[in-house]
C-alpha cells in the first residue's frame, strides 16, 4: 500500500505520470480533489450530499479509465472539473430532470463574491442573508449560475473555465457578463436593500 | 475532509472491478479520426465550390437579352445552388468536426467557419484551375441521372431548346454540305444549320461530328436555321468570324 505522504510534494500532473505506472497513486488525485469536487457538484445540481459522493466516485473511476487521454497542456485540475461537468450533464440526462432549487452550501463564499465584485458593488450598499442569496441564484439560467460558481467559487480563471466548459475564452467572458447582469436584474426586480 | 477514505474506495473499485486505463492509441486514433473527418469534408467543400466556380465561368451571361428577362432575374436562374448548398453542408461538418478535435472548442466559431469557408474557397479555385470542376461535372451528370434536371445543365439545355427565340442547342451530326451543318437537338429533332461570313464562333469550338454547339440565330421554314453565334456547348473563349476559320481550313 502507497504511503500518501509520498503524495504531498508532488504535483498533479506528476500524479497522472506515476498514476499509470502504479494505480495507487491514483487514491491521492481522489483525495485531493473530492471536497472541492463534492461541492462543485452540489452547487451545480441539486444533488443531496449522498448523490453528490456517488457521482463523485462515478467521476474518478471514468476520470481514472481515461487517464491516458489527459492532455499535458490542460491543469489536471480543468480536466478533472470538466469530466464532473460532463457527468453532472450526463446524470441530467439519465434521469431528464434538472435542477429547479440549488441548494448552496458555499453562501458565505458567494457573498463575498457579491460583496467584492466591482461591477455589482458600484451603486449597492448591501449586506445579503444566507436565505437572499440562494433565493438570488435560483433565480438564474442554469448556465450563468454554473459560470459564477466556477469564477467566483471556485477561483477559477477565464483559461480554466473556457477548458472545463469546453467553450472559447470570449463566449465565457460574454457567459460571466450576462450572469452579473441578470444578477444585478434580479436584485433590482426583487428590490433587496442592502447594506455595507 | 468530506470524505477521508473516498481515495480508498476508489481504488478498491478499480482493483475489484479490474478497471484499466484505456490505452492511449484509443485516444489517438479518435483525434486523428476527427481531423481526418474535418479535411476530408474541406476537400469535399472545395469540389462543390470548383464546380459551382465551374458552372459560373461557362454561364452564358449575356443570353438575358435573348430571353425577355433582366439581367438579375437571369443571374438568379443561372446560380449553381446545388453546389451551394453542398459547400454549406460539407463547410457545416467541417466546422462540427473541427470544434470536436481536442482543442476546438478554444477557438470562436467566427475562426472555424472562417477557416472552413476559406481553405474550401482556396482549394475549390485551385482544383478549378487543373479543370477538376468539368471532370466532376461531367461525372455527376453522368453517374447521377437526376442531376440534369436538378442542376444548371439540365435548365440550360432548356433555355437552348428555344429555336423560336433564336436559341437552340444539340449536336453535330453531319459536318459534309460545305458552310452548313446538320444538328440534331436535345428532342432529337434535325436541323440544317447555316452559317454566313458574319456568324462569329466562340473558341475553342470544332465544327465535327458528335460536337455539342450552342447557337444563337433565326428560326426559318422547313428546319433550317440560320447561325449568327455558335458556340462550345461548354466552355467559351473569344469569338471570331467562321469564314476565318474556313479559310484557314
Amino acid at each position: 500500500m502507497l504511503d500518501k505522504d509520498n503524495c504531498e510534494e508532488k504535483t498533479d500532473e506528476e500524479l497522472v505520470a506515476l498514476t499509470i505506472g502504479n494505480q495507487d497513486f491514483f487514491s491521492c488525485l481522489v483525495d485531493r480533489y473530492s471536497d472541492k469536487l463534492t461541492r462543485y457538484i452540489m452547487r451545480i445540481s441539486a444533488s443531496t450530499r449522498e448523490d453528490a459522493e456517488d457521482l463523485l466516485q462515478e467521476i474518478f473511476v471514468k476520470a481514472y479509465r481515461n487517464i491516458n487521454s489527459f492532455d499535458q497542456s490542460l491543469k489536471f485540475s480543468s480536466w478533472i472539473y470538466r469530466i464532473a461537468h460532463n457527468q453532472v450533464i450526463s446524470q441530467w440526462r439519465k434521469t431528464k430532470s434538472r435542477p429547479q432549487v440549488i441548494k448552496f452550501e458555499a453562501d458565505e463564499d458567494f457573498l463575498k463574491f457579491i460583496a467584492n465584485d466591482e461591477d455589482l458593488a458600484l451603486d449597492t450598499e448591501r449586506k445579503f442573508e444566507g436565505e437572499e442569496v440562494r433565493h438570488l441564484l435560483d433565480e438564474l439560467d442554469e448556465k450563468y449560475r454554473e459560470v459564477l460558481v466556477l469564477k467566483f467559487i471556485e477561483g477559477k480563471d477565464y483559461k480554466e473555465i473556457s477548458d472545463i466548459l469546453q467553450k472559447p475564452l470570449g463566449t465565457v467572458a460574454t457567459l460571466i457578463n450576462r450572469a452579473k447582469k441578470q444578477l444585478k436584474k434580479t436584485i433590482k426586480e426583487k428590490g433587496l436593500e442592502f447594506r455595507k | 475532509m468530506i470524505m477521508d477514505n473516498l481515495g480508498d474506495k476508489v481504488l478498491k473499485k478499480i482493483k475489484e472491478e479490474c478497471i484499466c486505463p484505456k490505452p492511449r492509441w484509443q485516444f489517438l486514433l479518435k483525434d486523428y479520426f476527427i481531423w481526418f473527418l474535418f479535411l476530408i469534408s474541406l476537400f469535399l467543400g472545395s469540389l462543390a465550390f470548383c464546380v459551382a466556380l465551374y458552372v459560373l465561368s461557362t454561364n452564358d451571361w449575356d443570353l438575358y437579352r435573348y430571353l425577355h428577362t433582366t439581367l438579375v432575374g437571369h443571374i438568379l436562374i443561372s446560380i449553381p445552388y446545388i453546389w451551394i448548398l453542398f459547400l454549406a453542408l460539407f463547410i457545416s461538418i467541417a466546422y462540427y468536426n473541427f470544434k470536436y478535435t481536442k482543442s476546438g472548442y478554444r477557438r470562436e466559431t467566427y475562426f472555424v467557419v472562417g477557416l472552413s469557408v476559406v481553405g474550401s474557397l482556396f482549394l475549390g479555385a485551385f482544383l478549378y484551375t487543373l479543370g477538376a470542376g468539368e471532370k466532376i461535372e461531367d461525372f455527376v451528370a453522368a453517374s447521377v441521372p437526376v442531376y440534369e434536371k436538378i442542376a444548371c445543365c439540365g435548365a440550360r439545355k432548356d433555355i437552348w431548346d428555344q429555336p423560336a427565340m433564336g436559341l437552340l442547342g444539340g449536336e453535330i451530326v453531319n459536318t459534309s454540305n460545305g458552310e452548313n451543318f446538320d444538328l440534331k437537338d436535345f428532342n432529337g429533332m434535325l436541323w440544317q444549320v447555316q452559317e454566313t461570313d458574319d456568324t462569329l464562333e466562340y473558341a475553342p469550338l470544332d465544327i465535327k461530328i458528335g460536337e455539342q454547339v450552342k447557337i444563337i440565330g433565326e428560326e426559318k421554314p422547313d428546319y433550317v436555321f440560320w447561325a449568327r453565334e455558335i458556340r462550345p456547348w461548354k466552355n467559351k473563349g473569344e469569338a471570331r468570324k467562321a469564314r476565318d476559320r474556313q479559310e484557314r481550313e
